[in-house]
């Protein structure tokens, strides 16, 4: 079962001010990520990324995910620091019909005399919440060894000369 | 990194999933289409109960007939989810093709029941509704796939007057139907023509590549000009539609001199050259595609591609071949691997030159002389054989993006190449 994209997560990747990245997998494993900056989601739960360039590497590896099962990231970060890592696969790449000919619209309507190469559906996977007051909490619950000593200290104007623990 | 199916017999019999796990750098889906047009489809009725023809393309535009020599509404071709076409024939149920069928509402390709993968019929441009201003629909001037508007300023070839046409090919007896059935021109108007290029460019990204093709027509002061004149005056008036002397555009004719290819280069806006060579060896060349033979050769054929390249420059010429035909008997190869090695040879005799080779899967249709034929040619083989065209793009530095699966969509080897990075 697929995960369901939150009312806040879909609030954050519908606010004009959140940054959109999609990071793929080059041929040779490494790591690419990029701008995404129509990305949104489906009434589905899918992802829609607009790839403007057909030669562009991402495009490639967009094929080549889809083609040989290999995953992809999408990090959407909020105005407030709010930061989401969806990872998912490529569904579908459309290239024309009625979707794809209202998608060049938007991306012109934005860009100006732009292109649009294909509208590539993504399915998420997993969703996990990188927002950094959240993982700073999660962190020190689940794992108190990694946390420096001087962050647990008294403070000095509170400290007592005999060493006296409260 | 691959394995092959080894033995002829388990080649013959290899499903899809021994195929594709024996080409595990092929991916699955670009195995499964060059298995569907091998097999061909057969639609469900329930399948053809969502067909709309508001909505999707319908067969009957095509210059080819279909393998079960009907002309019915039934869907163009299909779509698969990578965004590459399978264009396919109708085919008999008596002879084993694939089905599509619905799951869920969705048309679906299945195979002994199973269903295989989710497909989408080619949608329809907004244009195929209209008429034109002498009457016809639209769509029976200009055709359209899913990126591309497909002209066809003649729908016969001369190379049949004296019995010689191509063994697979069926474009007379196809354009005799067409005329009576759906009143499609034998030959067009080329300013009617750029009227409805310039219609069907209303519609917002739905166009990427404008293609020409006809039969052959060996009239003229020298052989082919009027062939070329046809083109000439049709590139001439759909170039005035553009602000760019050049527009995305492939043109796929006889194999002309290079006067005639200079001329084509030099007064219209075309960028990229086909010449089909059909079959890459010169016995098989003489006696499938005799016409071809008698008025160019198979040598001078091959001559008059690299010469093409001189003027339309790498990466934009290409001939096409049909797979399967080079196995026909009584006159083809013994064996796939003598077939293969003999096609790749050739394939790369051209690729060092600058030309690509692209191939189709043959298709024997009943208007054409092979048509009683099954294509014998193995999926096991196919793949090879995509894979061999493919590996010379990556050798010579061919890009093929002219006739690639948003231009085309025919080719199996083309799809491979989607992921060629030259940069």
């Amino acid at each position: 079962m697929p995960p369901q994209l939150s009312p806040e997560l879909l609030e954050i990747l519908a606010h004009p001010a959140t940054q959109k990245v999609i990071a793929t997998l080059d041929e040779d494993g490494s790591p690419r990520a990029v701008p995404s900056p129509f990305l949104h989601a489906r009434p589905d739960g899918l992802l829609v990324h607009f790839e403007l360039l057909e030669t562009s590497v991402t495009n490639r590896n967009l094929l080549r995910s889809l083609w040989f099962d290999r995953k992809l990231a999408v990090t959407l970060v909020g105005a407030e620091g709010q930061t989401f890592v969806i990872k998912a696969v490529p569904a579908k790449a459309e290239i024309s019909g009625s979707a794809f000919g209202r998608a060049f619209e938007t991306v012109r309507s934005v860009l100006g005399d732009a292109d649009l190469a294909a509208v590539w559906l993504l399915r998420p996977h997993a969703i996990v919440d990188e927002t950094y007051t959240t993982r700073k909490r999660d962190e020190e619950e689940r794992h108190p060894f990694s946390i420096h000593l001087d962050r647990l200290l008294v403070p000095r104007d509170q400290a007592t000369s005999d060493w006296t623990k409260p | 990194m691959s394995r092959s199916v080894t033995s002829l017999a388990s080649r013959q019999a290899a499903t899809l999933a021994e195929v594709a796990a024996a080409h595990p750098d092929v991916p699955r889906l670009i195995v499964l289409k060059t298995d569907v047009q091998r097999r061909g489809v057969f639609y469900t009725d329930r399948a053809l109960s969502v067909l709309d023809p508001k909505i999707h393309s319908i067969t009957g535009t095509h210059i080819f007939g279909t393998r079960d020599g009907k002309i019915a509404p039934r869907p163009e071709s299909l779509l698969l989810r990578d965004g590459t076409s399978i264009i396919i024939t109708p085919t008999a149920l008596e002879e084993d093709p694939y089905v599509v069928d619905l799951v869920d509402g969705q048309p679906f390709l299945f195979d002994g029941g199973h269903p295989l993968e989710a497909v989408d019929y080619w949608p329809a441009p907004a244009y195929y509704g209209k008429v034109s201003r002498s009457g016809v629909l639209m769509k029976n001037i200009v055709s359209a796939r899913p990126q591309r508007l497909v002209v066809n300023p003649s729908r016969t070839c001369t190379f049949w007057n004296n019995g010689k046409g191509c063994g697979f090919c069926d474009i007379v007896p196809q354009t005799k139907k067409g005329t009576k059935e759906l009143n499609i021109p034998v030959t067009l108007d080329p300013v009617e023509v750029a009227e409805v290029v310039a219609e069907a460019l209303r519609e917002p990204a739905r166009f990427s590549a404008l293609f020409l093709t006809a039969g052959s027509n060996v009239n003229g002061a020298a052989p082919f000009d009027d062939e070329v004149e046809t083109y000439v005056r049709v590139l001439r008036e759909i170039g005035k539609l553009f602000r760019t002397k050049k527009f995305p555009s492939q043109l796929m004719a006889t194999a002309f001199s290079e006067a005639q290819l200079r001329r084509i280069y030099d007064e219209t806006g075309v960028m990229s050259y086909t010449a089909d060579i059909e079959v890459l060896d010169e016995v098989l060349f003489s006696q499938h595609c005799p016409g071809k033979a008698e008025w160019v050769g198979y040598q001078e054929w091959k001559h008059r591609l690299v010469h093409a390249v001189n003027i339309f420059g790498p990466g934009r010429v290409n001939t096409g071949i049909v797979a399967g035909i080079e196995l026909a008997p009584p006159y083809g190869f013994a064996t796939e691997d003598e077939a293969l090695s003999r096609i790749l040879d050739e394939a790369e005799d051209l690729a060092r030159q600058g030309v690509s080779t692209v191939y189709i899967v043959w298709s024997p249709r009943p208007g054409s002389v092979l048509g009683k034929q099954r294509n014998p040619a193995s999926l096991d083989y196919l793949i090879r054989l995509a894979k061999g065209l493919h590996a010379l793009r990556v050798e010579y530095r061919l890009p093929i993006m002219f006739d690639d699966y948003r231009h085309c969509g025919n080719h199996p080897d083309t799809d491979l190449s989607r992921l060629l990075n030259f940069d």
